[in-house]
């Protein structure tokens, strides 16, 4: 192993293609110099090395795991991986993110990321293990869940110390809505991921290290660390996300609490108190099964709970799993019944299912139902009624195994209600063609931080909830009004690259609000841990370069441009129903001044949305521009 | 002195390891550290265990895992002793 010149950095990256078996290194320096890691790297390899003509379904398309600069350091909360993709769902970027313990291992195992290309002939995994690399025969795992991938995989290979990020069986039957999935509980979701990694072949990669991480400075980092650490311990908002998440988004005292509900596939954005108490109420909800709290590597905050059902129908479920996921999950499906939303979640985890995808999918056969469009007799004999928890559990499995109604729904909403028609295009929620499971109507820089998300309807770009959790300091803006939105969702939009560059959960961070992690923070982290010199003004900068890296894969090779920055039609249309933002729709007017001013903002054409020459240059992506220029979507 | 883990009230985050390798070696190693934590996420059991390698970090303050460990799992002393 070459040792890297940069601190932080394992040093290599690693390509494996696997059609024709060929394996192969380089350093990671080349691309560090310019983009640091993570996600920057990824996306700028994804755009400078795929042909636009290639399709997502393409043996060629990529899929690169990439590993924040800080990850496997004691920077707090930094485990976490980027994966980027062309998206089965639009041909545009695609990219999701886990934490776990997975990414550290990978650099101590000495790869900062994995370059993946070709298709196998039959199932494989990878085997990575400090700097060696083999591809081996997945017969025992193929076919497998999750939860027992893992467990096959370390005990064929006698380590129970190995990380694995696997897919399930919907991977491997080519759902859409597919997850790359690792412990504790933490799915890569969206972008379809896990399809891409189904249609390689590629079951799991497996990884083991005996190596270590260095830093530059080590005395400046571990005191930028203890300061680190102490703005955590006193952040109320991390310490919520510990207490198992809920309290920060769905208990009355949070300032979030009255934004975050979409009931009956967006029907409402208001769901009463009765029913969150059920679901998520300390007593009565769904912290009464935890048994424990359990971490991503390195993190001080620790969210995600064991839980263990002992009584009733779903008696022996346990497992560990992310509550918030579930709650948002539930109010789609108007589900209040906490035993059966930790069982729909860790069975999705298991079968290789995403959350948001598959429950944007359900809620619309579930609305369908409820219209007449879709019988019983369609539903495999199923009442797909609101709130069902077995016809929501029944669902799940056909759909991740494709059968019957699963079938009709497995390549995403915007698909089924074209095959289906008769107006339930309406209710089908989807951005740049990908199933969108927020609200936005109620909360504006929530719902333009998701419509504008160039991964096509996901909130981890932009999306600010409220001022007290996310967002920039000092700048006034409110979450039922349009004004300064585009300005928080700019600022929102470059902090989250950095964390994803540098591998930072956003409960460490940007979605912690005051007190917890900022960019300064970052900056302090990042230049002593590297041997940089940095300034908050050049790690900005360096996100910008990021977010507009993402941008131009979308106009090069998906052609998306400002008509796709909208929200789904029936937030434009249908007001929210109940609640205290009843009335409350997305404005076109509005929305169209929060776009002219976005673009701006990014140096981005107002009329067509796409990167402008200037904007480019400036951000030293001059190659970038050349290429849009030749295809002539460019400003 | 000693070490008491409390595999109980451990999240499994090993913040300990990382922190018991940079004294040992400078470097973030989870290889190097005296301490493991073994995470069993089927049936949510965490395991910490000691190896013989430590030195209880006798030139600082606090040994390092002790220091930097966020749930109370690991505290300095001897078991049974009242903290």
């Amino acid at each position: 192993m070459n040792p890297a010149k940069f601190g932080g950095l394992a040093g290599q990256i690693l390509r494996v293609d696997l059609g024709s078996k060929k394996i192969s290194t380089e350093e990671t320096e080349k691309y560090a110099k310019n983009f640091l890691g993570g996600r920057t790297i990824n996306s700028y390899i994804l755009l400078k090395e795929m042909d636009p003509e290639t399709k997502f379904s393409d043996p060629k398309n990529m899929l690169i795991f990439g590993v924040g600069c800080l990850v496997g350091t004691l920077a707090p909360g930094a485990c976490r991986v980027s994966i980027e993709t062309k998206s089965p769902y639009s041909n545009g970027k695609g990219s999701a993110n886990f934490g776990g313990h997975f990414g550290p291992e990978l650099k101590y195992a000495g790869f900062d990321h994995v370059v993946i290309t070709g298709k196998s002939k039959d199932p494989v995994y990878l085997w990575i293990h400090d700097g060696e690399v083999e591809i081996k025969d997945a017969i025992s795992v193929w076919g497998r869940n999750t939860g027992e991938t893992e467990k096959i995989l370390r005990e064929e290979l006698g380590d129970n110390r190995i990380q694995v990020a696997s897919i399930g069986p919907a991977g491997e039957r080519g759902v859409r809505g597919s997850i790359v999935f690792t412990n504790p509980g933490k799915a890569a979701g969206g972008s379809g991921v896990g399809w891409v990694m189904g249609a390689k072949k590629l079951k799991a990669i497996a990884v083991r290290g005996h190596g270590s991480v260095r830093v530059a400075e080590p005395q400046r980092f571990m005191a930028a660390v203890n300061r680190s650490l102490a703005k955590i311990q006193a952040s109320p908002y991390a310490q919520g996300w510990r207490r198992g998440i809920i309290e920060a988004k769905f208990l009355p005292h949070s300032p979030a609490w009255n934004f975050f509900a979409s009931p009956r596939n967006g029907q409402d954005e208001f769901w009463p108190l009765e029913k969150r108490a059920k679901l998520v109420g300390l007593e009565s909800g769904v912290p009464r099964y935890k048994k424990r709290i359990m971490a991503c590597f390195g993190c001080p905050i620790g969210c995600l709970p064991y839980s263990e059902i002992e009584e009733g129908k779903y008696k022996g479920t346990k497992g560990v799993g992310y509550w918030i996921n579930s709650a948002t999950y539930s109010t789609k499906l108007d589900l209040d019944d906490p035993a059966a939303s930790i069982r729909y979640h860790l069975m999705l985890n298991e079968l290789g299912l995403d959350g948001d995808m598959c429950s944007t999918s359900l809620a619309w056969a579930f609305e369908c139902f409820e219209k007449g469009l879709l019988s019983k007799g369609d539903c495999d004999g199923l009442n797909l009624r609101w709130g069902d928890g077995e016809a929501i559990l029944a669902m799940q499995q056909k759909l991740a195994y494709r059968e019957g109604i699963g079938d009709f729904l497995a390549d995403g909403v915007k698909e089924s209600a074209r095959k289906l028609g008769k107006g339930s295009e309406f209710w089908a929620t989807h951005i740049k063609g990908q199933d969108s499971v927020d609200p936005y109507r109620a909360a504006k820089g929530w719902g333009f931080g998701v419509a504008i998300s160039p991964v096509g309807g996901r909130h981890l770009r932009g999306a600010v909830s409220a001022p007290e959790v996310t967002g920039p300091r000092g700048l006034k803006w409110s979450p039922a009004a349009y004004e300064n939105i585009p300005e928080a969702v700019y600022w929102q939009s470059q902090a989250k690259e950095i964390e994803d560059m540098a591998g930072f959960c956003i409960f460490v961070g940007t979605w912690s609000g005051v007190h917890a992690l900022e960019v300064s923070d970052y900056t302090e982290l990042m230049s002593s841990a590297l041997g940089i010199d940095l300034i908050e003004k050049d790690l900005m900068k360096i996100a910008r370069k990021g977010v507009n890296l993402e941008k131009a894969f979308n106009t090069l090779h998906a052609g998306f441009d400002r008509t796709d920055d909208y929200p789904p039609r029936r937030y434009m249309e249908e007001p929210v129903q109940s609640g205290p933002h009843a009335g409350s729709r997305c404005d076109k007017e509005r929305w169209d001044e929060m776009l002219d001013r976005f673009y701006e903002l990014n140096g981005w054409d107002k009329k067509t949305g796409w990167p402008t020459w200037k904007g480019l240059e400036e951000l030293g992506l001059g190659e970038v521009a050349a290429r849009l220029k030749k295809v002539g979507r460019l400003k | 002195m000693e070490l008491v883990l409390n595999s109980g009230a451990c999240n499994g985050c090993r913040i300990c390891e990382l922190a018991c390798s940079f004294h040992h070696q400078g470097v973030f190693a989870p290889e190097y550290s005296s301490l493991k934590v073994s995470n069993d996420y089927r049936e949510g059991k965490i395991h910490l265990s000691l190896e013989a390698t430590c030195d209880f970090c006798l030139q600082e303050s606090q040994p390092m895992c002790v220091q930097y460990c966020v749930t109370g799992a690991l505290k300095k002393g001897r078991e049974n002793e009242p903290s």
